[in-house]
């Protein structure tokens, strides 16, 4: 028990702390990049985001196998709950990318094979959430969303790989053109550290939070037996 | 410094958007503890009565 | 062997209904061709940009037919209370599974051996080509695969048969692409080197999802 209250407490600062250091990195330290101008630094947080949301991803996957294995309850809970989160970060590539791909290439989309993948990741996050909204109990929507979140998974690389194969007979921009700066790559690993932080940070709370919900919920089932009981 | 418009909108939109999370989180538990409040009054009237009916 | 008499049961089962009622495959017959008198409209006259659109339009055309197809696999079963009786009989899971994926199989090919001519006969391009025929075989059979474990997840949720192309069409992007590109090389007369790569993503594809739906669908119909 006192090791999770520690966690607790370190965690936001922790998080806090990285994001000082990565924000002091990415606009005070790490140099210009010369052919994009300062631009450039939203790769910075547009990486670091991407990477986000498919490890939020994996983890959908891996509580979606145990939740279909072991039927308890906490593993669709860690799914769902890192749908939601992920369907966030999802969403800030698809809008970090387009605001980078503006100033670059001039226009706000580009079908370039990562930002497509990512399009279709985002359509599979909202497919796992939808299910389990639409249906009609929630231990279907449980089993449903798992069903997804599985066959999601184990598609995205496919997806990945036919979208390559597709967009390279036609090459179109690259995002990384040569090797990265050390400086760089530093500046990127801190980041990327920021970011898992945070979603290591936000997962917890979501979690806990639909412990809490689950609870409540049987809670006010046995509440409805005991009013019918003393009614009488 | 050209196109630090873009530079400020995406780590501005990173940020309105991690934050509308942490929001809607604080929401949740908002409804949650008035649930919590609710039952437990319910309980509360509950044991009154049958307090009194025993 | 008795695994596959009960496959071939329930798609003989599906197979007879269908016959006698005839309901859906004029329907989608006729949907499938009008999708494609539509595009033809929707996307000009000249020859060039006919060849270079021709393999979309028919791919299109052929994922909303299917995802109709689909939906026609499962719904009838629970608007008919017939998935109960089906799961009563004392076949696994697994051989509903393979049963419909069949049925919807057959049902998809049937479709495409009349909507091809009739696309040919438009676009004025031969369909006729081993390639060609290849390449639907293969997209179809993935097609299925997956659609048929999320028809039966779709049928079971409030908004039924919407849900479907919500699942569905992330899903299969792997096929529409591979297809695509593969049916416009196989237009062109390339040899079957060019196609190989494509031919490639269309089999993993297929190998991968038929085993994992297989796998998968037990827990969709368990209640």
């Amino acid at each position: 028990m006192k090791n999770t209250a520690i966690i607790s407490r370190l965690l936001p600062v922790l998080t806090f702390l990285l994001f000082a250091a990565s924000l002091f990195m990415v606009f005070i330290y790490v140099p210009t990049e010369e052919t994009m101008g300062i631009v450039q630094r939203i790769f910075y947080f547009h990486v670091p985001v991407a990477w986000i949301a498919f490890l939020a991803f994996f983890i959908v996957f891996i509580g979606s196998i145990m939740y279909l294995w072991k039927r308890q309850i906490i593993w669709d809970t860690i799914a769902s709950s890192s749908a939601e989160i992920g369907l966030v970060f999802a969403t800030l590539v698809l809008i970090t990318g387009s605001i980078w791909a503006k100033p670059i290439w001039g226009v706000w989309w580009v079908w370039e094979p990562r930002l497509t993948t990512s399009l279709v990741l985002w359509f599979i996050y909202a497919a796992y959430l939808l299910v389990r909204s639409y249906a009609s109990e929630e231990s279907r929507g449980a089993r449903f969303s798992a069903v997804v979140g599985i066959i999601g998974f184990i598609d995205v690389p496919i997806v990945a790989l036919a979208i390559t194969m597709w967009r390279t007979q036609h090459p179109g921009p690259v995002i990384f053109g040569g090797g990265l700066a050390t400086s760089m790559l530093i500046t990127l690993l801190v980041c990327l550290v920021a970011f898992t932080t945070l979603y290591a940070l936000l997962l917890i709370q979501r979690v806990s939070l639909k412990k809490r919900e689950n609870e409540i919920k049987i809670l006010q089932n046995d509440d409805l037996i005991l009013e019918k009981d003393t009614g009488g | 410094m050209e196109n630090a418009g873009y530079l400020f909108a995406s780590f501005t939109i990173i940020w309105a958007l991690v934050f509308g999370y942490v929001l809607y989180l604080n929401n949740k538990q908002k409804n949650l503890k008035r649930e919590i409040d609710l039952l437990k009054k319910v309980r509360e009237d509950e044991n009154t009565e049958s307090a009194i009916n025993s | 062997m008795k695994f596959w008499n009960k496959v071939f049961a329930i798609v003989w089962k599906d197979a007879i209904s269908e016959m006698r009622t005839r309901e859906i495959i004029f329907s989608v017959l006729i949907f499938t061709i009008l999708v494609v008198v539509t595009f033809n409209f929707a996307f000009g006259a000249s020859a060039e940009t006919m060849k270079l659109v021709a393999p979309g339009i028919l791919w299109v055309t052929f994922t909303f037919a299917g995802i109709l197809a689909l939906n026609r696999s499962f719904i009838p079963e629970i608007e008919e209370g017939c998935l109960g009786g089906l799961m009563i009989c004392p076949v696994s899971r697994e051989v509903i599974y393979v049963g419909k994926m069949l049925g919807s199989l057959f049902f998809m090919l049937i479709i495409e051996i009349i909507a091809l001519p009739v696309f040919a006969l438009l676009f004025n391009l031969s369909v006729l080509s081993p390639q060609l025929i290849t390449i639907t075989f293969l997209a179809t059979v993935g097609f299925v695969a997956v659609g048929t474990l999320f028809s039966a997840l779709a049928v079971n949720t409030k908004a039924r048969e919407m849900v479907l192309p919500i699942l569905f069409l992330p899903v299969v992007v792997p096929i529409i692409i591979s297809a695509v590109k593969a049916s416009g090389q196989a237009l062109s007369g390339e040899p079957w080197g060019e196609l190989s790569s494509w031919l490639a993503v269309l089999g993993a594809f297929d190998a991968i999802f038929i085993v994992i739906s297989f796998w998968i669908f037990p827990f969709i119909i368990e209640e």
